[in-house]
């Protein structure tokens, strides 16, 4: 009799489970799920070192050595602003594990050289051309 | 004309798991030489993502046996290795060979091997190549 008593519970909260949960999908499809990342593609401009040159000689003012890539970063507050500006400007932020890295405005200069590509390799591969005989099989 | 055995090689890994690594890098770097090095054998490359089983190299030949090969945590070299190892094969099991015959005398004036009736300079030598 326990034993028949027990099930009839265990019966009864899968129901309820399962009414339960068809409501909260229903309750969720109007809204969008997770929103799509942003995409973290970025690609130098042609004028990158003119531009950097002027945004270096706009904060720095008048205290620059003769070659501005030299410049020393030290001053924590002028260099947040050239970075913030830079990343305003190009889309692009130098992240918090490179800044450590960031000593004189040829490193900045360097950094931002970089391209950086949005996908993953594998969508990269299968969007290059392959030999016949290679087939990648991926549905994203 | 030389027909090779191995029909297809099915690459099955997980883009993400940590004993793929070898897996991948053979897929971005060498996986197109090696179908071009052998056009014959079609390489199906087929990535499944989320966790799922390990890594596996599957060949498939012409008479129908499908030999697996664990390829988890094997850099990419060894997985070229190992799928031109396969792609040399036939699809013959891998058993040992017994016939129906055997004698105690197998020789009487001596086995015969390729540096038989040669010039016994050979054997110091060796071989030397002629220039053409």
């Amino acid at each position: 009799r326990a034993f028949w008593g027990g099930r009839r519970r265990k019966e009864e909260r899968e129901m309820e489970a399962d009414r339960a949960v068809p409501e909260k999908e229903e309750m969720r499809e109007p809204s969008l799920i997770c929103p799509l990342p942003q995409s973290r593609s970025y690609l130098p401009p042609k004028d990158l070192q003119s531009c950097l040159e002027s945004h270096v000689r706009e904060i720095f003012g008048p205290s620059l050595p003769e070659d501005w890539q030299q410049t020393p970063l030290q001053e924590k507050r002028l260099k947040h602003r050239l970075l913030a500006r830079l990343a305003a400007e190009l889309g692009h932020a130098v992240p918090n594990s490179q800044l450590h890295r960031m000593c004189r405005a040829g490193d900045v200069l360097g950094f931002y050289r970089v391209p950086v590509k949005d996908g993953t390799k594998i969508n990269e591969l299968v969007a290059a051309e392959l030999p016949p005989n290679l087939k990648i099989i991926w549905q994203q | 004309r030389y027909v090779r055995q191995l029909q297809r090689l099915q690459l099955l890994f997980s883009p993400t798991a940590a004993d793929a690594r070898g897996a991948r890098q053979f897929v971005e770097e060498a996986a197109q030489d090696f179908a071009r090095q052998h056009p014959d054998v079609v390489l199906y490359v087929s990535p499944h993502s989320g966790p799922g089983p390990a890594p596996v190299l599957r060949a498939e030949y012409l008479n129908g046996t499908v030999r697996e090969e664990l390829i988890a945590s094997k850099t990419s070299e060894e997985i070229v290795q190992l799928a031109t190892k396969l792609a040399n094969q036939s699809g013959l099991d891998i058993v040992r060979i017994r016939k129906p015959f055997h004698t105690d005398n197998p020789s009487v004036q001596g086995q015969w091997h390729p540096l038989t009736n040669k010039p016994s300079i050979l054997t110091i030598q060796g071989p030397r190549l002629q220039p053409q």
